[in-house]
């Protein structure tokens, strides 16, 4: 291998190569970091919510006109939607996961607690939810239909049974007791007694950072004439039944609207929109820029031939064989490749550990990145100078005796 | 070392057919230095391109010391360019951005000799040019005739039995190709052999002989019987024999 001689050559010509190794550095800082902020934004979509998000749906109703008594038609609407076929249950719900609005309080071990335990979302709901949502109980019971209270937006909640989360009971009793034991969802008592541990159910809020931290509360509480009801149908039946539940709602009780259906599926995907589109963003920049620094090594080699077909045609009258004139550019664009990635892995480093210092949740790059980056960016610039080299090999010896 | 016979090299483009060389016949034997001459666009470029395995031929016959050329691939062609053919080009051809240490290193390791042995060869044959003492100088820091001797230094670094010369003094002042050509005559007195194509009716004349190229055929020669060259008569050098 002629390695010495083509650094050497290489070191006359340090502009070029600065140019081009510099680019490569960029490119591996900026490929590595946006392809870790892409896994990072694709484990976020991937966490489970908890709950069956293919055969639930959640909707709305407003009641108008004088004399609708909205508690009534709760009930009504809740015995109506649970005899329907197809539906496997149905529950009243404030809130669902992942739709960016609710309620959430703070959940505290001891009165007049100066910073809460945990920060938990509030989904008042009655004892047809753990069903409904299919969520699984890990511990405890359900609520039973008289703890299901009757609620008027305004009051405060003091709920005597709650079910959380198993990532909430653990984040309030780290030792697995907290079954039965009592919690405060506000700063003075009564107290709440945990009854249930489910699973999994996520809060509304995908960024929230407690987003595992979430309270079932027992409660028929319709907010003023609204009520938000949740449906789970039975599996395959869903668009089915979301045609069947509006049509039966509004001959039920026409004086009232019932406001778009959402499926979970549709509240996901709203849900992280936001993180679709950086990955979307990050994705493209990340072909453009081996686009044009695959460009750039086509381009810098093609001249590099043209420049020097005098004297590739001087190698081969000495004796260079096609595959000679071949492995000497290759190589030349190896070593050039692993210069801009020695200074491009240091980069990288240096760029991860910004980000981690200006970024919310950002982490550092793991180091598997880097290897992973130079073995990819040293395929693309064999694969860029391929054409310019197999170019170079075919211009013929007798170029050597030519005058011009 | 080097026979060519009824050769003929054809360039053809879908419009037009050019004979650069139509039934070229020559033999060159060990030790002989020959000078080819002739006006430009006769053939000699062709002529050197051939015999130096540069250029394939159309038809004829073509032995280089003893191995026929016909029907090489190009590795073979390139293999026995480098161990057999030492070049000196007439705008030297020295590779701008290596030093003269790796200049004359070049052929060297296309031949595949170890790092000393190409470093002893190097070092004796840039002594032989009578420039050991800047190795590590750049072709651009040379005068024009140093330049010509460093590629003499890397034509005679394999040791190659031809050394084929394409105008080797054109680029150079009276003083500076007297000096190159003093020291070709030096190379072929020390055994090998030379093929030096010229325009140069003074430099050819102290060759030991004279080929002269006219229309892609060769058209006048010396007669001395025991270099004799023959185009036409294939045969002739047989009988001289």
């Amino acid at each position: 291998m002629e390695i010495r001689p083509i650094l050497s050559a290489l070191m006359r010509s340090k502009v070029a190569m600065v140019l081009i190794g510099l680019q490569i550095a960029l490119t591996l800082a900026i490929v590595c970091n946006s392809l870790f902020i892409i896994k990072q934004r694709f484990e976020h979509m991937q966490r489970p919510s908890g709950i069956n998000e293919a055969d639930t749906f959640w909707f709305g109703s407003s009641g108008f006109g004088r004399g609708y008594d909205a508690r009534a038609t709760q009930l009504a609407d809740l015995q109506l939607l649970r005899r329907l076929p197809g539906v496997v249950d149905a529950s009243p719900a404030w809130s669902v996961p992942l739709s960016d609005g609710g309620w959430s309080t703070g959940m505290n071990l001891q009165p007049k607690q100066k910073t809460s335990t945990a920060d938990t979302a509030l989904y008042i709901v009655d004892d047809h939810a753990v069903n409904t949502f299919d969520t699984h109980l890990v511990a405890g019971r359900n609520f039973k239909p008289e703890e299901v209270v009757n609620a008027t937006f305004g009051d405060s909640l003091h709920p005597a049974a709650i079910i959380v989360t198993k990532a909430l009971a653990d984040k309030m009793f780290p030792d697995g007791s907290a079954l039965g034991k009592q919690v405060y969802l506000a700063e003075d008592p009564p107290t709440s007694t945990i009854v249930g541990i489910i699973d999994r159910m996520q809060q509304p809020w995908a960024t929230s950072e407690s987003i595992e931290y979430t309270t079932l509360v027992p409660a028929h509480m319709p907010y003023g004439n609204f009520t938000r009801y949740v449906v789970r149908a039975e599996p395959g039946r869903r668009d089915e039944v979301m045609k069947l539940v509006e049509q039966k709602l509004v001959e039920s009780n026409p004086s009232r609207i019932i406001g778009k259906m959402r499926t979970i599926e549709q509240t996901r995907n709203e849900a992280y929109s936001s993180d679709r589109a950086m990955m979307i963003i990050l994705g493209t920049v990340i072909f453009l820029l081996l686009a044009i620094t695959a460009l750039g090594i086509v381009g810098m080699a093609s001249f590099w031939v043209a420049q020097r077909t005098k004297q590739i045609g001087t190698r081969r009258a000495l004796g260079a064989t096609k595959f000679d004139i071949l492995r000497y550019f290759l190589t030349e664009n190896f070593l050039i490749t692993s210069a801009g990635l020695l200074v491009g892995g240091l980069l990288t480093y240096a760029l991860s550990l910004w980000l981690l210092t200006h970024t919310d949740g950002a982490k550092l790059l793991p180091w598997y990145y880097v290897p992973v980056g130079f073995l990819c960016l040293w395929l693309l610039g064999q694969l860029a100078v391929l054409g310019p080299a197999t170019r170079a090999s075919r211009v013929p010896p007798a170029v050597a005796t030519r005058s011009v | 070392m080097l026979k060519m016979q009824h050769l003929s090299k054809v360039y053809r483009t879908h419009m037009v057919e050019t004979h650069a060389l139509r039934d070229f016949s020559i033999h060159v034997r060990d030790g002989e230095f020959v000078a080819v001459t002739g006006p430009s666009g006769s053939g000699k470029t062709t002529f050197l391109n051939i015999a130096g395995l540069l250029e394939e031929f159309s038809s004829g016959e073509f032995w280089l010391d003893g191995v026929d050329v016909r029907g090489l691939g190009d590795d073979a062609r390139s293999k026995l360019r480098n161990e057999k053919i030492g070049f000196i080009f007439q705008g030297f051809n020295l590779i701008p951005d290596l030093n003269l240490f790796d200049n004359v290193d070049v052929p060297l390791r296309y031949r595949g000799f170890n790092a000393a042995e190409r470093k002893k060869r190097i070092e004796e044959s840039l002594s032989r040019v009578g420039l050991s003492s800047r190795m590590k100088h750049y072709p651009s820091e040379l005068s024009g005739g140093q330049q010509q001797r460093v590629a003499i230094a890397r034509a005679l670094a394999g040791s190659p039995r031809l050394l084929m010369a394409d105008e080797p003094t054109g680029n150079l002042d009276s003083l500076m190709a007297r000096g190159v050509m003093e020291l070709l005559e030096e190379i072929n007195r020390a055994g090998t052999t030379i093929i030096m194509v010229t325009h140069d009716p003074e430099l050819a004349a102290r060759a030991q002989r004279n080929v002269h190229v006219m229309d892609g055929q060769v058209t006048d020669f010396d007669t001395e019987p025991a270099l004799r060259v023959t185009t036409r008569k294939p045969d002739a050098e047989a009988a001289v024999a």
